[in-house]
């Protein structure tokens, strides 16, 4: 499963679905974390051209969307009360 | 407690008031921090706790209400009404009862709380979302810039780390059933991350409780092993205290040992340190990166030194690893401790190198069953080893970007800060210098009063270790940094979850606390007038 290529459309897919889950997280450092990650990965790798390399980044892209999914989940339900400092809208 | 500040200059005894040839040799043989203050060196004769001293005295049967936290349910009331003083036995019998009949009752009449939830949050606020703890009001979670004192867990290690507390829980000693042998393959599978990111074998690398422990059985267990041929260490005026206190140890014990001192930039002078080193020297203790200030040794030469000379090396690298590239091999290190809470894992887990060829042996400091080939006894926390090597693995991925990342943001940090401030120092080596450590210090200001005001950023001053006591710092000391400097300095620590704006936030706060403070300050005044602080007369009132 691993070997196959991905096409463009599931690239993009994935990307947009690691930005989604990046957006669900309840602490402030980790959601920009992640979406920044995503995106610098993202970019990072665009020049890839080698058919098992794309393979090898797409697998690895997967599973860090199916760690970022479940992370989310367990972020939100011990989220803390108050929010971050960050977070709070200052008049 | 005597206050160091309300002790007069004249009358505080240091070593600077000696001769300066006399102060560097005190200063070389004198371990630079007092002992640590939680338990005295001979426990016995003991006080008795209040609660079996004294039982039934009224200080204990009618406590003052606590004006932060008051209690929901008021404190049984027992009054024993006895002819005769109780013995002891029956005082403590009397007071455990007291104590079970006190629990008891409020728990009829509240639903039972869990441990973690009686001891995590503070009381709600009343109105909105407000945060208040020992009397500091702030409206949300600091931002978080102290990452030398510890880091957050990345979610993906503590991805890793959770099924082996829910389902994979088992001992990985135990060699007969399925939750024994995956464990065990766990742990297998998380010594080879460790391994990999230091460049050594699997074979040579030992968990522990953490790099406080690591560095113990370094320090200690290495001179007790060779105790008969070796009887000196070498080390540095700025390591973590507890290789120093390690050392003092050592010492009471009777070995010698040489403090060897700092130039100004934070950096260990290697020709002295080369001097220093004598025939019957077992151990040169040198850390890679310091937790204060964030200066980065010469580890490679100081190795090729100790390697010459036929010593071993030993580097507390709990703030390097996974932050500067490390290569056991080719910075000849013979020794290393690594903490897992400094590279975005687990609290309570470190790991301790030990190089096999040439084999270097320690006397065992945990005694027990002869986990971990007899070096470190005691069950393998399996949660917290995979969480260690999945923060390994991850570190030596993101080694690069993360660095790059952090050197960013640390520019933008003291760009900012300098742009609009001056008197601003920054303490340590600005070259050698890992990026996400900024230690400053700010001139004209008092640093407890800029603490106060920047409650909204959560830095640090001094290390996480001696922030309970008012001396200042002894690595700031070793610096030759001023007494006033000193107590301005505050550590930023850059870490992979820092944002820009939480850079820009924290230098704004900073430098308006710091301008409110001179513009208070009568001697930034005269400063800014001219006048020359060092050179003044003060009148005799």
């Amino acid at each position: 499963m691993s070997g196959a290529v991905p096409s463009r459309a599931e690239v993009l897919s994935l990307f947009r679905s690691l930005l989604r889950t990046a957006a669900r997280f309840t602490d402030y450092n980790i959601r920009e974390y992640a979406r920044r990650r995503a995106i610098d990965g993202f970019r990072q790798r665009r020049g890839l051209s080698d058919p098992s390399s794309v393979a090898a980044a797409f697998s690895d892209g997967k599973s860090q969307l199916e760690i970022a999914r479940r992370q989310a989940v367990v972020y939100s339900v011990y989220a803390p009360r108050v929010k971050s400092v960050m977070e709070v809208k200052t008049v | 407690m005597l206050l160091w500040r309300s002790v007069p200059s004249w009358a505080r005894l240091s070593a600077n008031a000696l001769a300066p040839t006399n102060q560097q040799q005190h200063r070389a043989t004198t371990c630079p921090v007092s002992p640590s203050p939680c338990w005295p060196a001979h426990p016995f004769p003991r006080a008795l706790p209040d609660r079996l001293a004294a039982p039934l005295s009224p200080r204990r049967l009618f406590p003052s209400p606590n004006p932060i936290y008051p209690r929901a349910n008021p404190p049984l009331r027992l009054l024993v009404l006895s002819p005769l003083p109780l013995p002891m036995a029956a005082a403590k019998h009397l007071a455990a009862r007291v104590l079970r009949a006190h629990l008891l009752l409020p728990a009829l009449r509240r639903p039972l709380s869990t441990a973690a939830a009686a001891a995590a949050e503070p009381p709600p606020a009343a109105a909105d979302d407000l945060v208040t703890m020992k009397g500091v009001r702030i409206s949300g979670r600091p931002l978080y810039l102290d990452m030398q004192a510890t880091t957050p867990v990345d979610p993906r290690v503590l991805d890793a780390m959770l099924p082996f507390y829910l389902s994979r829980y088992g001992n990985p000693h135990s060699r007969t059933h399925l939750y024994g042998w995956e464990s065990e393959a766990a742990v297998e599978a998380a010594r080879e991350q460790v391994a990999a990111i230091i460049g050594a074998n699997p074979k040579e690398v030992f968990f522990t409780s953490g790099a406080t422990e690591s560095n113990n059985v370094s320090v200690k267990g290495v001179m007790h092993f060779y105790r008969d041929k070796k009887r000196h260490v070498v080390t540095t005026q700025t390591e973590h205290k507890c290789v120093l206190d390690s050392c003092r140890h050592l010492q009471q014990e009777g070995f010698e040992v040489t403090y060897l001192p700092v130039r100004k930039d934070g950096l260990v002078d290697v020709d002295r340190l080369a001097d220093a080193i004598r025939p019957d020297t077992g151990l040169v203790s040198v850390m890679a990166v310091n937790n204060e200030i964030g200066v980065v040794q010469p580890i490679a030469e100081i190795g090729r030194i100790c390697k010459e000379k036929g010593v071993l090396f030993h580097t507390d690298a709990a703030q390097a690893v996974g932050k500067i590239p490390i290569d056991v091999d080719k910075m000849n290190i013979g020794l290393m401790s690594i903490s897992g809470h400094k590279i975005y894992g687990p609290k309570g887990v470190g790991a301790l190198y030990l190089r096999r060829r040439p084999r270097v042996r320690v006397e065992p400091q945990m005694s027990g069953g002869g986990q971990e080939r007899g070096v470190r006894s005691g069950t393998v926390p399996t949660p917290l080893v995979v969480g260690m090597g999945a923060a390994c693995e991850l570190a030596m991925k993101e080694m690069e970007y993360d660095t790059k990342r952090i050197t960013a943001l640390q520019e933008r940090l003291l760009n900012g800060v300098t742009a609009r401030l001056d008197g601003v120092v920054v303490n340590g080596s600005i070259e050698h210098r890992y990026s996400g450590n900024l230690n400053l210090s700010f001139a004209y200001v008092e640093g407890e009063s800029l603490l106060m005001g920047l409650k909204e950023v959560a830095v640090s001053s001094g290390s996480a270790c001696t922030s309970a006591s008012l001396e200042p710092s002894y690595v700031l000391r070793a610096l030759g940094v001023e007494e006033d400097m000193a107590h301005t300095s505050i550590r930023f620590g850059i870490g992979r979850f820092t944002t820009e704006a939480e850079i820009d936030r924290a230098v704004e706060l900073t430098v308006k606390q710091v301008e409110k403070l001179r513009e208070m300050s009568p001697l930034y005044e005269m400063v800014k007038e001219g006048i020359d602080i060092k050179n003044i007369q003060w009148a005799q009132h």
